[in-house]
């Protein structure tokens, strides 16, 4: 393991039909609703709006703010012993800047990690202990900002 | 608004060390509610309610153990955690008001060296629900999540590293004069807090509470049954519990955010407060929950006690450490200090201030605020105060 990076068969996402769209498309793809049009995240099963049932899950920019952060050094469980110290982004969406998603960044140096930084998300490929294929986003500097 | 009901016994058992305890968390739940209602003047015969927070200890094995009298009222809040501390005192106040129980006994007893400990994770095999959204990235403990709120916090409203040492100290400070306190005889300092290693940044191990093990209880009962007893009664002044609507969505997506869940607590206390006349300038001394510093001090400025802006100030030259401090908190040396019973302790704490029984006791104090666990959702908060200040002397 690699200060900064998690484990690759840490905790990943069990995949369901709210989040199954955000975890294997490649895409930051929100949940909006079908009825009214709304987007909310984290997804839920009905829509905070107008109480609706059916949605879609649309694609926004790969590029955001980090909003807040903090930088783990205990690590809560020993499997993450040899990740610790790693940064926890929350990144600001630029399409969506009340929309808030939390990622990690594990090519950049902590002590670049800061308020207020531009990010673009990357993918990484994960696969699970059923087989299943998850593409996983995380964070880099955007340096066109 | 306050029901009728007020508190009529405190209790705990010895506080220990994480593992330290020779009891199981069974016996210590045991131990405290037999000395609240030891230190009421009452017969464990006469207790007919429990209520608690998540707690494991069930009031059916309880009340049989105890050899409580008939089972009348039971219930437990949702909710995150230590933030349920305040809303089961309110509940306790409801059913005995509504007439639902007589004698209700609200505890909390945590042994986290015979379970699990707050401050590790558990290994999620997949995340699911909001935790998918969290977890994967390594966001697992309360102090990682509290840290994600208070750097923000920080950032947005210019409270320094400093305002987070003084809620450590002040916690510290106060133990000395506690001998019930775990930290009593161990004081700290503010070199030794800042050199002290990170947990999460902005969070030092001396920004997050201990690991303990012990129990704690209250008893709460009608001002008529109050009369013949042992301690003069203290009225239950105003209680509130709930949240901003949204805040509830999850993994940062509340629309408060960053908060500690404590705006709407906040106005619904000190609007149920003012039907008794009293406002937050009223109050001389307080109890805030420590899970971690920062929650601390956005709960203070939410509760009313500042502007965000003036945190660092407010608490800065020993502001808030008894004697001298403007609003001395946590003066039983708190969850930092005392022990860490899942804030049932600040809550025990609150009643003492009221009675004229602190170990730093605020002269004079004739209410006393008891804020419940911030940065997780909902919150809830009581005021404590001596019957007077209701009208029901």
């Amino acid at each position: 393991m690699t200060p900064g990076r998690i484990p690759e068969d840490w905790a990943l996402p069990a995949l369901s039909p709210h989040n199954e769209a955000w975890y294997t498309s490649g895409q930051l793809a929100l949940q909006r609703c079908s009825g009214c049009g709304s987007t909310q995240h984290p997804p839920e099963e009905v829509c905070r709006a107008c109480g609706g049932d059916r949605f879609e899950y649309v694609p926004v920019r790969p590029a955001g703010t980090v909003h807040s952060y903090t930088v783990a050094h205990y690590p809560v469980h020993p499997a993450l012993a040899g990740s610790v110290p790693y940064a926890v982004v929350l990144v600001s969406l630029d399409d969506a800047p009340e929309t808030r998603v939390v990622g990690n960044m594990p090519g950049t140096p902590l002590e670049e990690i800061r308020i207020g930084l531009p990010v673009a998300a990357v993918w990484e490929e994960r696969k699970a202990e059923d087989g299943t294929l998850l593409l996983m986003p995380h964070w880099t500097i955007r340096r066109d900002a | 608004m306050h029901g009728a009901a007020v508190v009529v016994g405190v209790g705990e058992s010895v506080y220990y060390k994480r593992g330290g305890a020779p009891d199981s968390e069974f016996r210590l739940a045991c131990t405290a509610v037999r000395n609240a209602v030891e230190d009421a003047g009452l017969a464990m015969g006469d207790v007919d309610g429990f209520v608690s927070y998540m707690d494991r200890n069930e009031p059916v094995r309880l009340s049989a153990a105890l050899g409580a009298g008939d089972l009348n009222f039971t219930a437990q809040t949702f909710g995150g955690g230590g933030n349920g501390a305040g809303a089961a005192v309110t509940i306790a106040d409801a059913a005995v008001s509504a007439g639902y129980a007589g004698c209700v006994v609200v505890y909390r007893a945590l042994a986290q060296g015979q379970f699990g400990r707050y401050g590790q994770a558990g290994r999620p095999r997949r995340s699911q629900g909001a935790a998918a959204f969290t977890a994967p990235y390594g966001l697992l403990s309360p102090a990682q999540i509290c840290a994600m709120q208070t750097m923000r916090y920080m950032h947005d409203h210019g409270v320094t590293q400093e305002a987070l040492a003084e809620v450590v100290l002040a916690a510290y400070a106060h133990a000395q004069h506690n001998p019930r306190a775990v930290r009593h005889g161990r004081p700290l300092t503010r070199e030794e807090y800042h050199s002290s290693r990170w947990i999460a940044e902005p969070f030092h191990l001396y920004d997050c509470c201990p690991e303990n093990d012990g129990a704690a209880a209250i008893v709460v009962t009608t001002p008529e049954r109050a009369r013949d007893l042992r301690k003069p009664p203290v009225a239950i002044v105003a209680g509130a519990h709930g949240l901003d609507r949204g805040d509830g969505r999850g993994a940062f997506n509340e629309p408060g955010f960053p908060t500690a869940y404590y705006r709407h607590v906040g106005r619904q206390l000190w609007a149920r407060a003012a039907r008794h006349g009293i406002t937050v300038d009223d109050v001389r001394v307080a109890q805030f929950y420590e899970n971690f510093t920062g929650p601390v001090l956005i709960a203070m400025a939410e509760m009313g006690f500042c502007a965000p802006e003036e945190l660092d100030g407010f608490v800065a030259d020993g502001n808030i450490q008894w004697p001298d401090g403007r609003l001395p908190i946590n003066t039983s040396g708190g969850n930092l200090g005392e022990g860490y019973i899942h804030g049932f302790g600040n809550v025990v704490e609150a009643v003492r201030q009221v009675r004229g029984e602190s170990t730093c006791q605020v002269a004079g104090a004739e209410v006393c605020l008891s804020v419940s666990g911030p940065g997780f959702a909902p919150g809830s908060a009581v005021l404590f105060g001596r019957p007077e200040v209701v009208g029901a002397a």
